[in-house]
């Protein structure tokens, strides 16, 4: 290393000091890489020894977190994830600590972590979802859809189908809590769309849909599910639930009446045994008085009679109450007025125009009656459930 | 006495002459001229690779210690937490007043020492004190940091080296700071922050002599740092973006409040330490002791969140996981367990302490605004690395260093404006209430005056602009005959003339001088024939005036001449007039 100047005049004895230092200069950079060396092997040694005891101890504070995570301790899970993170710091056990910030209710400190794992990894699926779930914590809905969106456009480690799936049942859960029930109904028609041919997951679907006030797609799905040899109780009682809230009561009693014969009906709850028996009732007495056109004419006649007979009464009795009538029923009561005093059965049969009219007077004075004079009971309730859709009432 | 004697107070011994030392310096000098500045660059990348190891082993050794004196995850009501301090501290006592007594204190002082008092000098017995006396406290829970001891064992590998190689003196000095560079460097994993520091706070002056072999060296620490540690900066931090510009109001009051809790930190310190230090000798066995019982308290009764370095903790805070009231009651906390472990003589370090309180600061205060004005959209994160710097910046009066320290610990470059602001509102206002900085009222109370960038601040230097005269003499022309310049000096009545040659440069000739020249010469003889063969030097007016100091015994006067306009004169300077600047400086 030592430099020679260059055009120097040196003495001899100082030619040879050169050269011995030059050598000396030489041995001691040797010395000191062969220092370096030792010292590097031995720094080696301590740092593989102490990484070796770091990752035991990480290991150990990690399972301890997550066997507090699973048992619902997040508070004991928090102080275990956070050793093990001193100890081994890596992106999922900084998930499962915010997760644990998260279910303690640490929001704040919780969202803060996983925008910072966000920042590092930003199409996790994972980090995405909590995101999304904390945002709908706070209450900041655009936020949510946006991260829940995120989530699944994101990565998913395992089955990202399966998760991708429960994110946007979720996603539409959320939606529906917000009362968004548009946004939800298409979140959940491409769940449906891209659900496998499984039951409980096309059951899940539906039922969410029917929150969705969704019935048409649901009770597509129940069908479906319902037309299967093995057709599970929750397909058939579905299927019989909406078609009824559709108006579509012969079906829904079809479906109804297949649902309480079935042996696995005595395994539901009270509540919804007792549901489902009312429901097939009303259906089967609007059935009995539902003036179907498939019916014998001189059957339908009386039975447009009858329908007319019972809104006649309760247009009487709510005209008569002594109140201010509301604007429909003096029209209402003026049309009854223009009826002839006198209707058979063979007046009806031979004119369907009659008939025609009479049922629409009929549905008019049950839907008005409704909103002027309170809920109907009896025929007139069910007189008014086929006034809301009288075409529904036997569609097959 | 040793050349790494204490700095006492009664003042530094220097180190015994070496005869021997310096013939062989002369020696070298003479048949090798050069090699002291090749072997200096070469010994720069070897410094820095065994400073980085030894600061990855000093970490190591810091973090087992903690596990085993400590356990692996402390927390409050553990009773190894109020007496493993102490512990601690009674092994270290003894181990530096017996045999390492160059280990106490942080390590920033005493390198300074070494470069400015002691000709460079760290024995090899105060680099492994160092190691192990701050090792062990450190991981015994005192509240001290590992990066000023970092920096001294830096410092110490650096003259170990530098002296087995029989480096010149001034060589030998400069390797002190070398060393220090790489240690700070590899402790922090920030080799900017540390090249800064060092300039700032160790050499105390821009000197663009060692900046080559500071940052060879503090690389190579850094690279071997990571090359065990990672990559990753030294904090994880959440994502920080600066939607609003109103925000930086509540920035700046970060950097009121860290402005005004510095200087306290700084008084409460400068007070303590040399009342301990007074004390009788017996007490300083059981200062470490007492001081680590009253950090054990601190961490049983609560908070074991102030023991140790504290990264970890750092890190939490950045991540916004402590409540406002629980960050505050953290800064006072380790401002006391820092105080009384530092003062008590127990080796170790104020970074981490500074960078802690700063961060737990910060987290206190951005919490505390969002709370009260919910629409600033920085993170509490956000503050805290705000905080750190800002503390950086009071307590330690390195504005430079703070910000470039942020930046790198942190890995985040969008914060940099709010960190700007902040830390210079800090170190002005902490300045202005306590103008001398923690370092050098430590250097002070050790009985030492070392330079500092901060008495630099305080300097005006005159410039040559300041002094310069318009040009009242003749300016002559080469060609000019004799007899021409001769009638024209003496109608000027001056004692000194200029004459401009044809190649543009300039000669000042006394009047003596002239009519020695006419004595001799005919009188159409052009003037120039008359002049020595040395021309003026060139000067400017924005040159340091002392510069101009060493020209005036060969020349009577100085032209001073402008940048922009080769050959145009701004006026001119004699020693009379240079003299008379220093004497109204005042």
């Amino acid at each position: 290393m030592t430099t020679l100047h260059a055009g120097s005049v040196l003495t001899p004895e100082e030619r040879v000091a050169r050269r011995n230092l030059i050598l000396r200069d030489a041995l001691s950079l040797l010395t000191l890489f062969l220092f370096t060396v030792v010292i590097f092997a031995l720094t080696l040694l301590l740092y593989r020894s102490f990484e070796n005891h770091r990752v035991e101890l990480g290991q150990r504070w990690k399972v301890r977190g997550e066997q507090a995570l699973r048992a619902g301790r997040p508070k004991e899970a928090i102080d275990a994830l956070r050793s093990a993170l001193a100890y081994v710091p890596n992106t999922e056990t900084e998930i499962e600590l915010a997760t644990a910030l998260a279910d303690a209710g640490r929001t704040t400190e919780a969202t803060a972590y996983f925008n910072t794992l966000r920042e590092s990894t930003p199409g996790d699926g994972m980090i995405n979802l909590q995101l999304a779930q904390l945002a709908a914590r706070q209450g900041n809905e655009t936020q949510a859809v946006l991260d829940y969106q995120a989530a699944l456009d994101g990565t998913w480690q395992g089955n990202g189908y399966d998760r991708r799936r429960e994110i946007r049942l979720e996603l539409a859960n959320y939606l529906l809590s917000r009362h968004k029930d548009s946004d939800a109904r298409l979140q959940l028609l491409i769940a449906a769309g891209n659900a496998p041919d499984d039951a409980t997951i096309k059951i899940e679907i539906a039922g969410q849909m029917e929150r969705a006030n969704d019935q048409q797609n649901a009770l597509g799905i129940y069908r479906s599910l319902a037309a299967r040899r093995s057709a599970p109780l929750a397909a058939v009682e579905g299927a019989g639930r909406t078609a009824f809230a559709l108006g579509e009561y012969r079906i829904a009693a079809d479906y109804l009446a297949h649902t309480v014969a079935n042996i696995a009906f005595a395994t539901l709850p009270e509540n919804e045994k007792g549901a489902d028996r009312e429901m097939l009732d009303t259906a089967n007495h609007i059935l009995q008085l539902f003036p179907s056109i498939n019916e014998r004419p001189a059957l339908r006649a009386q039975r447009i009679l009858s329908a007319k007979n019972t809104a006649h009464r309760r247009i009487t009795t709510c005209t008569g109450s002594g109140h201010a009538m509301p604007p429909p029923l003096p029209a209402l009561v003026a049309r009854w007025e223009q009826l002839p005093s006198r209707l058979t059965v063979s007046q009806l049969e031979q004119d369907p125009d009659l008939e025609q009219t009479l049922l629409q007077l009929v549905y008019d004075t049950e839907t008005a009656t409704a909103q002027a004079c309170g809920a109907p009971t009896a025929d007139d309730a069910s007189l008014l459930r086929i006034a809301h859709n009288p075409i529904a009432v036997e569609q097959p | 006495m040793t050349p790494e004697t204490p700095i006492t107070a009664a003042g530094p011994v220097m180190p015994a002459a070496e005869p021997p030392r310096t013939r062989l310096a002369a020696t070298i000098d003479r048949i090798a001229p050069t090699r002291d500045e090749r072997l200096f660059l070469v010994l720069s990348i070897f410094i820095g690779v065994i400073s980085g190891l030894l600061v990855v082993a000093f970490r190591i050794a810091i973090e087992w210690i903690q596990i085993l004196s400590l356990g692996s995850a402390p927390h409050a009501g553990q009773l190894r937490l109020l007496f493993v301090p102490a512990i601690a501290g009674l092994v270290v006592a003894p181990l530096v007043i017996w045999f390492f007594p160059a280990a106490r204190g942080s390590g920033v002082n005493q390198t300074k020492a070494a470069l400015y008092v002691y000709d460079g000098y760290i024995s090899i017995r105060t680099v492994i004190g160092k190691f192990l006396t701050a090792a062990l406290a450190i991981g015994g829970g005192h509240s001290l940091g590992p990066e000023d001891p970092s920096l001294q064992i830096g410092a110490g590998v650096a003259s170990i080296i530098a002296r087995n190689l029989h480096l010149s003196r001034r060589r030998l000095r400069m390797f002190a700071p070398i060393g220090a560079a790489a240690g700070l460097a590899a402790a922090f994993n920030a080799p900017i922050s540390a090249i800064l520091f060092v300039i700032e706070e160790v050499i105390g002056s821009w000197s663009a002599a060692v900046l080559g072999s500071l940052v060879l060296s503090a690389i190579s620490s850094v690279v071997v740092m990571r090359w065990f540690m990672g990559t990753e900066p030294m904090f994880r931090i959440p994502s920080i973006t600066l939607r609003d510009p109103r925000e930086f109001m509540a920035y700046a009051v970060l950097g009121v409040i860290g402005g005004l809790l510095a200087p306290l930190f700084s008084l409460i310190l400068g007070f303590l330490r040399p009342r301990l230090r007074a004390m009788p000798r017996w007490s300083q066995y059981l200062q470490p002791a007492v001081a680590g019982l009253m950090v054990g308290a601190i961490g049983y009764f609560g908070f074991p969140q102030v023991m140790g370095a504290g990264y970890d903790v750092i890190d939490q805070a950045l991540h916004g996981q402590f409540v406002w009231q629980l960050l505050l009651a953290l800064v006072f906390l380790k401002m006391l367990a820092t105080t009384v472990s530092f003062s008590s003589g127990t080796p170790g370090g104020m970074f981490a302490p500074t960078l802690f309180i700063g961060a737990m600061l910060g987290g206190a205060v951005g919490a505390f605004e969002k709370h009260f004005f919910p629409h600033l959209t920085g993170t509490v994160g956000a503050y805290s690395l705000v905080g750190m710097g800002v503390l950086f910046a009071g307590f330690l009066r390195a504005p430079l260093t703070s910000v470039f320290m942020v930046l790198e610990v942190s890995g985040n470059y969008s914060i940099i404006l709010p960190v700007i602001l902040a830390n210079t509102l800090a170190f002005l206002l902490s300045r202005s209430l306590q103008p001398v900085g923690i370092f050098e009222t430590f250097t002070h109370q050790d009985g030492l005056d070392l330079p500092s960038m901060e008495e630099q601040r305080e300097e005006s230097v005159l410039h040559i602009e300041d002094a310069c005269q318009p040009v009242s003499v003749p300016v002559m022309r080469g060609a000019d005959m004799l007899q021409t310049v001769s009638e024209i000096v003496a109608e000027a009545h001056v004692t000194a003339f200029l004459v401009r040659l044809p190649d543009g440069s300039l000669y000042a000739m006394t009047a003596a001088e002239l009519t020695s020249a006419a004595a001799t010469l005919a009188p159409e003889t052009p003037i120039q024939r008359a002049l020595k063969p040395d021309r003026l030097p060139q000067l400017f007016p924005d040159m340091p005036l002392d510069s101009t100091l060493h020209y005036f015994p060969r020349w009577p006067l100085l032209p001073i001449s402008n940048r922009a306009s080769r050959g145009t004169l701004e006026g001119i300077l004699t020693l009379d007039d240079v003299l008379a600047r220093y004497r109204n400086a005042d």
